[in-house]
């Protein structure tokens, strides 16, 4: 309902405007974004709010010889708007420092690698109402459980179009749809008027995936499972990881650790270890832009870079060229960029992400790791994160529970963990082929030889 | 005060027309559009990393009937697509209105027509592109020569200037321009193969003169000299120690601890620990807790500009103004929206905020700080035998439900038997809310706050929180060994 325009030449426009300029840039690119998305609030449990609207914007960036880059960017696509944000950006450019390590802009690839299943028709012409139903399996949830008292969640469908083009000729563009369920459940105990949040989320690409009330459910269970926590004294233990936790306390931490940036500037605390053995031989890690239907792929990055398969970390080793670039940090090594450099929108530049962050499912099966276990700890989830630079981790077991022999008991209060991440990779003792979808991670649920666990039961 | 041009369209024609639309369909709408131009400067290691300049409209329109809600976010600013979104708008709150559960009205109120506008002495627009890189780089040169140990240095400047407009179907025509700076500062160092970093970061309501207090002047050197100290930091034992929390920790328990759970959504929500306990005794006797995000609070910290948490008017138009929270151990009030107030009906206090118009108001605090007491900080490390002074954190969180938080802290010092001992570096706090604040032995003599961003529900909004020193028994503190 909007008015419509023509993106192709609004960045004709820009480019036109710069080659006519007297400013010398070396490249120029143009970055182009809009999103139409639909929400549905559901608030102690009711619903509360629906939704509608649209984002769109479009940015520049321009590089001279020396290496120095200008940025601007605007959501008011009227020429004077535009011409404005081209000269500032131009400008820019001869404001900052020279960099040497800044090469270029990437150049046009041969071709992009076919992705499959990143545009669903039905969430494109999606209405509200078909949320409905979603809606009302979460309520049911909530409502039929004896102990829960309320939830909130949300629903929400993305549309988005991404326009790339720069002056070495990458014109590059895509259509995407996702959706995505998140709920959040309040359950308390009759008696003793404890109460427990839980939550669980899902993030695909299409519509007719979305599972909500699987996800309902499991949010009631991860609720229900964390009543009637008891504190615990001071000791090492084993321990299994849920999913979740196999996200906080590897593929999160790897990935920041991996980040082109963050190696070269010595930031990350496996500096130093590439072709080196960094955990157990179980251990196998890879970032896929090519998975089809998957929430994480990409036929090509935010600079028009084409989507790889990557293996990070094989049989324990990191490899030599496990690390994940943009066009600048590869540049800087002189290698070529791995497709990961990634923008939230327009009005940022491109950073590293990875795509779909892959740690391989073993061959054990989950009920037989805590079958095995005499006195253990099951970690849900932490909402802390581990210090990069130094590997060190310590924080609040959020979501946790007491493993006795062999079976998965008390839920934990206020008890604290700490290990350095090294230790915790070579503590890896299984695998399980149980796995996790959780939006662009694949995680399975893994057992850990031993780890500090800090209670706060006084003694 | 001159309306910015592109605002000029929402005049009392097109106001008409809106509320001609919405009559006898909606109880009540609301509207919000803002422009703001800005800056963001980027080095790293004395390169420039980012230099860049931005131009932002936003415009969301929310629209009510009997408990349901519907919201509308558009990019274009005119006229006619403005009226045909309300249309919409109008169709969604029908929709929520059919489906919800938890009817009810919002009150009317009296229209407020203002404009307001923050001094800059020196205005961030016409500040040159260059001023501002100079101070980055200067920034970047002072914390590189502050040791050869630095290993690498970031500094961030972002600036904004916003002109915002308000409309609801009260009658309410506000107006307002808002500029906004922030700088931060990261500093690596490592030695013998130890990385340590430090975080440091100012920010205010005002103009470019709001980096030229001693504070700001010495931010880079700051992180610098606080990354370099960190590399003889030990690690910290486990265990139950007590204690004292200088006043930036004390503000993090006060905000993400204990202010989370007294707005008023999470209460009816049922997730908050302080449902059903207004007038009941929470806390030690000589616990005060307000939120105040006034403007005219920067002149008590001797500062040139507006505390960052500042605001003239919260998300929904209410007036900004000081709520008492916690009244000598008793819990007097929980912040609230326009919503959460009508439905408990109590008086809306101003808490209704978005980070911007394209996001919905929730429950957010502002300016929120507990009560000095009358100890010295001396006085307390002295009176302690086995325990922690902490300062400063790098990062909060709660389990709202439970009330269990988790803190991890920048600086931390061993004390013993009165006595100031050795520095430990990542010093994880837990501890239970309600029991903490009954904890409390010792509360500190001079106030301080802190800046930042706090997020909830996807949506960050500026805040402050502060106190002074405080001491607390019995806490559980988390460590590698």
């Amino acid at each position: 309902m909007e008015n419509q325009f023509d993106i192709h030449k609004i960045a004709n426009l820009c480019f036109n405007l710069i080659n006519n300029s007297n400013y010398d840039a070396k490249a120029s690119e143009i970055y182009y974004n809009k999103v139409n998305y639909k929400k549905v609030e559901i608030e102690e449990n009711s619903i509360k709010n629906n939704e509608m609207g649209s984002h769109y914007g479009i940015s520049i960036r321009v590089i001279n010889k020396s290496g120095s880059l200008g940025f601007a960017y605007t959501n008011n696509l009227k020429d004077i708007s535009i011409n404005k944000m081209v000269n500032n950006a131009l400008k820019l450019m001869n404001s900052g420092t020279s960099d040497p390590d800044f090469l270029n802009l990437p150049n046009e690839p041969k071709d992009y690698p076919k992705v499959n299943g990143l545009f669903d028709k039905e969430i494109h012409n999606l209405q509200l109402e078909e949320f409905l139903d979603h809606a009302n399996q979460l309520i049911d949830l909530c409502k039929k459980e004896k102990k829960a008292i309320s939830q909130s969640a949300k629903l929400s469908s993305i549309s988005s179009k991404t326009l790339i083009m720069n002056s070495n000729g990458i014109d590059a563009e895509i259509e995407e749809t996702s959706c995505s369920v998140n709920s959040n459940m309040i359950v308390k105990d009759r008696i003793s008027g404890e109460r427990s949040f839980g939550y669980d989320w899902q993030a695909v690409r299409y519509f007719s995936e979305l599972d909500s009330f699987e996800v309902g459910k499991n949010a009631l269970d991860d609720a229900l499972t964390n009543l009637h926590r008891k504190k615990i004294e001071s000791k090492s233990l084993p321990i299994i990881l849920s999913p979740k936790a196999t996200i906080n306390f590897i593929l999160d931490p790897i990935a920041s650790a991996i980040d082109g940036e963050s190696f070269q500037y010595n930031r990350s605390f496996l500096v130093g270890m590439r072709g080196k053995k960094i955990g157990s031989d179980l251990l196998n890690i890879k970032d896929n832009a090519l998975v089809d239907g998957a929430i994480g792929s990409a036929p090509f990055d935010s600079e028009g870079v084409p989507g790889k398969n990557k293996i990070i970390v094989s049989k324990g080793k990191l490899l030599e060229n496990g690390l994940l670039h943009n066009s600048y940090t590869a540049g800087k090594e002189g290698v070529s960029s791995t497709g990961n450099g990634f923008r939230g929108s327009y009005k940022s530049l491109p950073s590293i992400n990875p795509t779909n962050l892959i740690l391989e499912p073993g061959n054990h099966n989950i009920d037989e790791m805590i079958g095995e276990i005499k006195e253990g700890i099951f970690i849900g989830y932490t909402g802390d994160r581990p210090n990069i630079s130094t590997g060190d981790f310590s924080g609040l077991i959020m979501h946790g529970n007491l493993i006795k022999n062999g079976e998965i008991l008390d839920p934990l209060n206020e008890t604290m963990f700490g290990i350095n991440l090294l230790d915790l990779f070579k503590r890896i003792e299984a695998i399980s082929k149980e796995f996790k979808i959780l939006g662009s991670y694949k995680a399975p649920y893994i057992k850990i030889k031993e780890m500090r666990i800090i209670g706060s039961e006084n003694r | 005060m001159e309306r910015l041009d592109i605002l000029k369209i929402f005049d009392n024609k097109l106001i008409d027309q809106i509320n001609k639309i919405t009559l006898d369909e909606i109880e009540y709408w609301d509207l919000r559009v803002g422009i703001t131009k800005g800056t963001t400067i980027e080095f790293t290691n004395q390169k420039s990393k980012e230099i860049s300049n931005y131009e932002i409209n936003k415009c969301g329109l929310r629209t009510f009937i009997n408990g349901g809600w519907g919201f509308y976010v558009l990019n274009e600013i005119n006229k006619d697509v403005i009226l045909m979104a309300f249309k919409q708008a109008i169709s969604l709150a029908k929709f929520s209105k059919s489906l919800t559960k938890t009817n009810f009205n919002i009150k009317k109120r009296d229209p407020l027509e203002k404009n307001y506008k923050i001094h800059e002495k020196n205005n961030l627009l016409s500040t040159g592109i260059e001023e501002k890189i100079q101070i980055v780089k200067d920034h970047e040169r002072k914390a590189s020569e502050f040791s050869n140990k630095i290993k690498n240095t970031k500094t961030i400047y972002t600036d904004g200037s916003s002109s915002e407009l308000f409309l609801n179907s009260f009658g309410s025509n506000i107006y307002l321009e808002i500029p906004i700076l922030r700088l931060f500062s990261l500093v690596y160092a490592k030695d013998d193969g130890i990385i340590q970093r430090a975080i440091n970061s100012v920010g205010g309501l005002g103009g470019f003169e709001i980096l030229q207090t001693d504070k700001a002047r010495n931010l880079s050197r700051k992180s610098a000299e606080e990354a370099v100290n960190l590399l003889n930091a030990k690690s910290p034992v486990g265990g139950k120690f007590t204690v004292i929390m200088d006043p930036k920790l004390t503000g993090t328990f006060v905000h993400e601890a204990f202010g989370h759970a007294v707005e008023a959504d999470h209460v009816l929500g049922e997730e908050s620990i302080l449902l059903d306990k207004i007038s009941q005794k929470i806390a030690m006797e000589d616990v005060t807790i307000v939120d105040d995000p006034r403007m005219g609070q920067g002149k008590r910290f001797n500062l040139p500009y507006e505390l960052f948490g500042s605001y003239f008017i919260d998300s929904e138009g209410i007036l900004s103004q000081e709520t008492v929270i916690v009244e000598d151990g008793i819990l007097k009030n929980y912040l609230h929206s326009l919503e959460t107030a009508s439905r408990m009906n109590v008086e809306p206090n101003g808490h209704g905020r978005a980070t911007s118009p394209s996001l919905r108001p929730q429950a957010r605090m502002g300016i929120t700080v507990l009560k000095p007491g009358n100890w010295s900080l001396e006085e307390m490390i002295k009176d302690t035998k086995n325990g922690i002074l902490c300062e400063d954190f790098q990062y909060g969180y709660t389990d709202t439900t439970t009330g269990n938080f988790q803190f991890k802290c920048k600086n931390s010092y061993r004390i013993e038997n009165g006595e100031k001992k050795e520095l430990m570096r990542d010093v994880a706090l837990s501890g239970m809310t309600l029991e903490t604040l009954n904890r409390i032995t010792a509360l500190g003599k001079e106030l301080s706050y802190s800046d930042g961003m706090c997020g909830k529900g996807g949506q960050s909004v500026r805040v402050c929180d502060g106190g002074p020193y405080i001491r607390v028994d019995n806490v559980t503190v988390g460590g590698l060994s």
